[in-house]
């Protein structure tokens, strides 16, 4: 067992220990919650897990590079009501366009911050603060106080979330789901094996370093914006195709939410590490804590965000205190290694010396 | 106070010696009186055919001066609604037509820019206490809307079951009165069998109405009906069911708009729903707005006028409110499957 641990890189070890913290609140819940673990649950939770796990993603690549991008929640809510707007007015429109506007309509706001951000200098938490705002009123101001409704959606577009594309006993993977996944893994991929994409982790750890290395920083980091702005999109077609009804309040706070599973998923706030696996599992937790304190009957209504914001303080320090336990364990073992081997070869040059 | 009753004083001149006291007042259009309607916050259907029909009497009483539609964005309803009502005052406005969603908070800017002269007729959603309220225009009695749920719930569960409320934010005025007015209709002998488990927040906002639902579907196993008196909330709980196959099981009701509603009702997911209308509110309110801006009305109980093609109406003391004044329009209409599609024409 401890070999195995040994074995592991720092964010696999992350992801480990974020998986005993989700096994952690099942059970708990489990316990003072009637009739809780079933296939429901996991419907559930993967539902609506599959458009904040696209934002948690878009969310992680801004970090990563030592910024944030606050303007998610109105990216969606803005993406979600113009591309309802195309497809009542235009209900011909297949699925490729419609994904296509929403992508392209988010990267178009990511350029904005981005832009702002790399170009101008301006520090992203400022400029996302006031595109945050900026971006809401331009929904208000577009949507000339009208909503988007259910009942002027194509039957493909409404359907498409809950689409089962298997089922396992009671479990269904449905298709917004596994879209979501996919979509993840794809990034992760990408993060993982792709020079450019190390790019983003270089400029997060040392942007200094990463400049003199020859990293161009400021199209990088524009880069890192655009892509989170089409990801944000496309949670945004999600939104629309899921929820139908789109008013100006759609994805109000999202942000924060989409920050909040990031850092809970063990991206480093202040950049340079962090994996959208890891920022997928922390929105599987943000999400499973939120949805769990509803069935919970001691929680009151009003004391619900309080008791969220506790247990995602209590996560996160778990974790962070289970990874430091891991890894000075595994640095003990290692220095032990290390003056076992120190040890043998002196004792062998001692035996050497002695003959 | 002096100036109502200056303004009082001057009304009763303008009509001259023929009329007598609580008399039909026939409102005298063209006059000029820069009005502001404030709704709880921009984006929702409901507000907007409200400023439809504000404007319909705006132009049909030809007032020369201007309506404006202002309402703060969501995330900043409460703060945002003070501080349109304080710039109204000092921008001088005739009268302020406000949808409540700032509780008792708002009163003291209200008093403000009562004592700078303007009018400030609630409509939709009151201010709790009346404080700062000239009178307040309601849609509907709001006593009556708990039982017409209460009803419908009994009508929906056939006597007997459990029921959940969904409703929009915990400080909307309006619906904690109807919540309130339902559980005291639940108290008579006829609703016995039905249990009303719990009472949640969607917050007007879809996704967090559509969540609730389902947790509340998850938590009660044997719930039957959930009553949402939101226009938000009840299109997000009738889609979630919908989406889940729950509705032969959980069925919706609650306050709704034919159109939005019309799929839900026709395949069973939402029986029964019921609403006023909008515009006939934003109409009424703009009449009795204008009335007491022009200084044509007092605003006091017993005071009665004839509001273009709505009819007549009279102010009389809110029976929900001891102390404050309202103008009651109703009726409501419940939507079955029988008359819901051509409503959503």
């Amino acid at each position: 067992m401890l070999r195995i641990l040994d074995k592991l890189n720092p964010q696999a070890l992350r992801i480990l220990a974020l998986l005993l913290v989700v096994v952690a609140v099942l059970v708990f819940f489990s316990l003072v919650v009637p009739n809780y673990l079933n296939g429901r649950l996991f419907n559930r939770i993967s539902s609506s897990v599959a458009i904040m796990a696209l934002l948690a993603t878009a969310q992680t690549l801004v970090i990563i590079t030592r910024n944030i991008d606050l303007s998610i929640g109105s990216t969606i809510g803005f993406v979600a009501f113009a591309t309802g707007s195309l497809i009542t007015n235009n209900p011909d429109l297949g699925p490729v366009i419609l994904v296509a506007y929403a992508m392209g309509l988010g990267a178009m706001f990511g350029a904005i911050n981005g832009a702002l951000v790399a170009f101008a200098k301006v520090p992203s938490i400022i400029v996302t603060l006031g595109t945050l705002a900026l971006f809401r009123s331009a929904l208000v101001e577009y949507s000339d106080s009208k909503s988007i409704s259910t009942a002027n959606l194509p039957e493909w577009l409404v359907s498409f979330p809950n689409t089962v594309l298997w089922q396992w006993g009671q479990m269904q993977f449905r298709a917004a789901f596994v879209a979501a996944v996919l979509v993840v893994i794809l990034v992760h991929i990408a993060l993982t094996r792709l020079r450019a994409a190390r790019k983003l982790y270089a400029i997060g750890s040392n942007p200094e370093a990463a400049e003199m290395a020859g990293i161009n920083t400021r199209k990088t980091v524009f880069v890192a914006f655009v892509l989170a702005g089409a990801l944000a999109g496309l949670g945004g077609f999600m939104f629309l195709a899921r929820f139908g009804t789109i008013t100006v309040v759609a994805g109000l706070g999202l942000e924060l939410k989409s920050v909040a599973a990031s850092v809970v998923g063990g991206v480093n706030i202040f950049g340079g590490s962090g994996t959208v696996i890891g920022a997928l599992l922390g929105a599987v937790l943000v999400d499973l804590i939120d949805t769990s304190l509803v069935r919970w009957q001691l929680v009151s209504e009003f004391w619900r965000e309080a008791v969220l914001g506790v247990l995602i303080l209590l996560s996160v320090a778990t974790d962070a205190l289970l990874m430091r336990r891991l890894m000075a364990a595994r640095q003990a073992r290692e220095h032990r290694k290390a003056e076992a081997k120190i040890a043998q070869e002196l004792a062998s040059t001692n035996r050497g010396g002695a003959e | 106070m002096k100036s109502t009753k200056t303004l009082g004083l001057l009304a009763a001149l303008m009509m001259s010696g023929a009329s007598l006291a609580n008399a039909q007042t026939a409102l005298e259009g063209g006059q000029e009186a820069d009005m502001v309607l404030l709704p709880k916050f921009l984006g929702i259907l409901v507000f907007d055919q409200a400023n439809e029909g504000a404007q319909e009497a705006h132009a049909e009483l030809g007032n020369p001066g201007e309506l404006l539609f202002v309402g703060p964005t969501p995330e900043n309803s409460v703060a945002g609604q003070i501080e349109i009502m304080t710039t109204a005052a000092t921008q001088g406005q005739g009268a302020v037509m406000l949808s409540n969603n700032a509780g008792d908070q708002i009163a003291p800017s209200a008093v403000a820019a009562q004592e700078a002269g303007t009018r400030v007729v609630t409509w939709d959603s009151p201010i709790p206490g009346g404080e700062g309220e000239d009178v307040f225009v309601a849609q509907v009695d709001f006593g009556s809307i708990g039982t017409v749920m209460a009803d419908m719930a009994h009508s929906i569960l056939g006597g007997e079951g459990q029921m959940a409320v969904l409703s929009a934010t915990p400080d909307a005025a309006n619906q904690n009165a109807w919540i309130a007015s339902m559980q005291e209709a639940l108290k008579g002998d006829k609703y016995a069998n039905i249990e009303l488990v719990d009472i949640v927040y969607g917050d007007d906002q879809a996704e967090v109405s559509y969540n609730r639902a389902l947790s509340l579907v998850d938590q009660y196993p044997d719930l039957g009906v959930i009553m949402s008196p939101t226009t938000v909330g009840i299109q997000a709980s009738a889609k979630a069911m919908q989406d889940e196959g729950l509705c032969d099981q959980v069925k919706v009701s609650g306050l709704g708009l034919p159109s939005e509603m019309v799929s839900y009702t026709m395949n069973g997911c939402a029986p029964e729903f019921a609403l006023w209308d909008f515009r006939d509110l934003g109409y009424l309110t703009y009449y009795t707005a204008y009335g007491l801006a022009t200084g044509q009305l007092t605003g006091d109980i017993g005071e009665s006028f004839s509001a273009g093609r709505m009819g007549d109406f009279a102010i009389e003391e809110d029976p929900g409110r001891p102390g404050s004044k309202r103008i009651l329009m109703g009726p409501f209409t419940v939507y079955t499957s029988e008359n819901v599609e051509a409503a959503a024409q």
